[in-house]
């Protein structure tokens, strides 16, 4: 699915989070929103998820105007920084919970949401962990059971707030491979968080560098990695 | 002794003299007095004390106390989770002053209660005197006993659901909404399995407050054999009479329900440890 | 195409809509009014039903007078014996490592799950004079059934795990390294105690201090069971308050009611201060 941002705006009381911002993301595409904490990254997603709503401008999926689109019907994976998940359901309930949440007509039968649930847990390669509980899971572990449900509602796109933050740096580097085979696997349009450089440069198709609510540049990893827009840009991407 | 008791030695001073008080005063003051009327049982036996309480109107008590408590509780579980979640929430004009409020029924004596709720629902009291008309009565009646007991157990899963929902992270429910769930959904699915067991447990102590609960009931109750005579009031009624037996049968059939109701609320405290776990 | 308008929504996706919101903060109020205030505006309502003088007179009896002094002394020999037993629980429990401990607790707290007549008769069966230690006592010429010490007993019983029930969890927080740092300064154990632990937990004691009070004030089913009721002599506030009421001296009961209701009040009021004021100092859990 193409992703349209048109000049959208957020403020939060007297606070502006977001200038107007626009930004076109190609459909199957993997984004990095990369910047320092308070450029306006995370609300940007929020925004792209429904959590949020902007106070001004408007999202576009494909030709369809999201920008009114409560969070529920806008079908966007979402995979939180804390992961999120219920911890008083077992990993298999978790992955399910977005099916069974569906009305009566749209609900999958059980057999059928069992059959799905079998098949992202494959695909997060955790296929003997159903019947355990969240607390009983390594923090990789987690974070991949964050991602089958986040996939099981069969989504128009992916969105991760820092998907690898709480994870230490031997995980994150196996992970951040994972992520890249599921993105080319499902085909999805993907856009996470970072405030991770060599993480943004390494594994996204699209760089978008943000700072201070604003979009400083956006382009390839090699794009950026050789000309950088802005003294900001050279200075967040040197490491 | 104290190499006996101790599992690892500490350096800090003073655990001879602060176990010492500590055996010493709950020993006098709980535990021996206890286990003399244990002790008492007993001496009467088993035999003739299930046979005391097996007579009608001793019968007629513990039932009427235990069903009022469970009448009473389950309406105090339903309306406090929703004045937790209310309270912890929503921010509206009054707010601070109903949270300072829910503890009264703690602080406020309960033979003041007592007087002050028969006062209003006797049938020529200020609420009373709008529901006769109704056909309702509510003073000397089993209604009455329930409001009474309604009150006094207020506080409680207030109480223990509140600080519980003060640390449910956003975080969670916002993933529900992505996942479609809708907000009723949630809140079934999500958000009551978390309060279960802050539920049980405030309910159960709700529960234990309510059934041997004595100065807000006789008031309002009317106090009619069979009908509204708590068990309580039967103890204070034979130990009047000087039949210490009997009122021995009653407290120890009391005292049986309180203890399966601790054990319960120790049993819920440990399984809900055990699989929720720390995430 | 240019400047779309559309209703942002101020609500977050965390909230039940304004409408259900706005019907259950209604219910709420009705429900708390006739539940709470009005029981409580029912007392000095019905204490000034004839006004001032007649309260005052009432107030002002002998049998009155009697039960206010005796509800003051036992609850200033009861409170102050109760905190120092939740004290020593509490530095026995948080400061150590022993057996047994997590029955201690529950024994601690088996006073509220007890009914308070079956505390006075459990105390009667103790003291009583068909028990032998009754039998010793009255030999002795001391009596406890009936009588002063019952009544502080009974008294002790039901508020046995206010202060310790407040400090344990507090004192559990904050551990043992500040006490094991004034040892190793050369402090003496007393020295340590009330220089480096008292000031840690002096708003959690005076948080316990005050809901003991207030119960020990207003405790009723237990004393009525162990004093005998001997007017003048056993009679508690709230004991004198079930007899006036009885005798149908409605304004004389609810004078004496409201006098324990404005205590009560006073209680919610420095309960509350404490709470905003030193919230972090006091138990993570504000439960009784």
């Amino acid at each position: 699915m193409f992703v349209q941002i048109e000049e959208i705006a957020k403020e939060f009381g007297n606070q502006r989070a977001l200038h107007p911002v626009s930004l076109s993301i190609p459909s199957g595409a993997l984004i990095a929103l990369l910047g320092p904490s308070g450029s306006g990254k995370t609300t940007l997603l929020r925004i792209l998820a429904g959590l949020e709503f902007p106070t001004s401008g408007r999202v576009m999926f494909d030709a369809l105007d999201a920008t009114g689109l409560s969070v529920q019907d806008r079908r966007a994976g979402f995979v939180f920084q804390h992961y999120a998940l219920f911890r008083h359901m077992t990993v298999f309930e978790n992955v399910a919970y977005g099916l069974r949440a569906r009305t009566r007509g749209e609900r999958p039968a059980e057999a059928e949401i069992g059959r799905r649930v079998n098949r992202l847990l494959d695909l997060i390669q955790l296929p003997d962990i159903g019947a355990r509980y969240p607390s009983q899971l390594s923090g990789g572990q987690r974070q991949r059971v964050a991602l089958a449900r986040a996939l099981a509602i069969e989504p128009r796109m992916l969105l991760l707030d820092e998907p690898f933050g709480a994870l230490d740096a031997k995980v994150r580097k196996e992970l951040r491979q994972g992520l890249r085979e599921i993105h080319d696997t499902t085909g999805l349009t993907t856009v996470f968080v970072t405030h991770d450089q060599e993480e943004a440069l390494e594994l996204a198709d699209l760089v978008v560098v943000m700072s201070m609510g604003r979009i400083e540049q956006v382009g390839k990893p090699s794009d950026i990695r050789a000309n950088p827009a802005s003294d900001f840009v050279r200075a967040f991407t040197a490491a | 002794m104290r190499a006996g008791i101790l599992r690892s030695p500490s350096p800090l001073p003073g655990f001879g003299l602060s176990f010492g008080i500590m055996m010493a005063a709950l020993s006098v003051v709980v535990l021996l007095p206890i286990m003399a009327l244990v002790g008492r049982g007993v001496m009467i036996g088993p035999a003739e004390l299930w046979e005391m309480v097996g007579t009608r109107r001793i019968r007629a008590a513990l039932a009427l106390s235990f069903r009022a408590a469970l009448v009473a509780s389950l309406f105090n579980l339903v309306f406090g989770l929703v004045l937790a979640w209310v309270l912890v929430r929503y921010r509206f004009w009054g707010r601070r002053l109903i949270d300072a409020a829910i503890d009264l029924p703690f602080a406020l004596p309960t033979a003041v209660a007592g007087i002050a709720l028969t006062a209003l629902y006797a049938p020529n009291g200020a609420l009373g005197q709008m529901l006769t008309p109704l056909g309702i009565k509510v003073a000397y009646t089993e209604f009455g006993i329930w409001l009474a007991l309604i009150f006094i157990g207020l506080p409680f899963v207030v109480r223990t659901v509140q600080p519980v929902i003060e640390e449910i992270d956003r975080e969670v429910e916002e993933a529900s909404a992505t996942l479609g769930a809708s907000r009723a959904y949630t809140l079934r699915r999500v958000i009551l399995p978390m309060l279960a067991p802050a539920l049980l447990t405030g309910f159960a102590l709700a529960l234990a407050r309510s059934v041997g609960e004595y100065g807000s009931v006789i008031f309002i109750a009317g106090n009619l054999p069979f009908k509204t005579e708590i068990a309580p009031l039967l103890i204070v009624i034979r130990l009047e009479e000087y039949n210490y037996d009997a009122a021995t049968a009653i407290g120890l059939a009391m005292l049986l329900i309180s203890f399966a109701m601790l054990l319960v609320i120790n049993i819920i405290q440990i399984w809900s440890r055990r699989r929720i776990g720390d995430v | 195409m240019s400047d779309v308008s559309f209703t942002p929504r101020a609500a977050s996706v965390t909230t039940e809509t304004a409408l259900t919101r706005r019907i259950v903060i209604g219910v709420v109020m009705i429900l708390i009014a006739v539940l709470l205030f009005a029981p409580l505006i029912a007392v000095f309502a019905e204490a000034l039903r004839s006004g001032w003088a007649a309260s005052l007179e009432g107030l002002a009896s002998p049998d009155a007078q009697a039960a206010i002094r005796l509800t003051l002394i036992v609850a200033a020999i009861a409170v102050p014996l109760n905190a120092a037993f939740g004290i020593a629980a509490a530095w026995a429990i948080t400061k150590f490592d022993f057996r047994g401990k997590a029955l201690l607790i529950t024994l601690i707290d088996l006073p509220f799950s007890v009914s308070p007549v079956v505390a006075g008769l459990a105390l009667v069966m103790l003291f009583g004079t068909n028990s032998w230690l009754g039998a010793w006592l009255i030999a002795h010429d001391l009596k406890v059934v009936f009588a002063f010490p019952g009544i502080v007993l009974a008294t002790m019983f039901v508020t046995f795990p206010f202060v310790a029930r407040e400090l344990i969890p507090v004192m559990m927080e904050q551990g043992r390294a500040e006490e094991e740092a004034a040892l190793t300064l050369g402090a003496s154990g007393w020295r340590t105690f009330f220089t480096v632990t008292l000031p840690n937990i002096r708003w959690a004691l005076l948080y316990g201090v005050l809901l003991c009070n207030a119960r020990a004030m207003g405790e009723f089913g237990a004393v009525a069971v162990i004093s005998g009721k001997i007017r003048g002599e056993t009679t508690t506030m709230p004991i004198m308050i079930e007899m006036l009421y009885n005798e149908y001296l409605s304004v004389a009961a609810f004078s004496l009611a409201a006098v324990l209701a404005l205590l009560a009040l006073l209680t919610l009021l420095l309960k509350s201060l404490l709470e905003w004021r030193y919230a972090g100092l006091l138990a993570a859990t504000r439960r009784h």
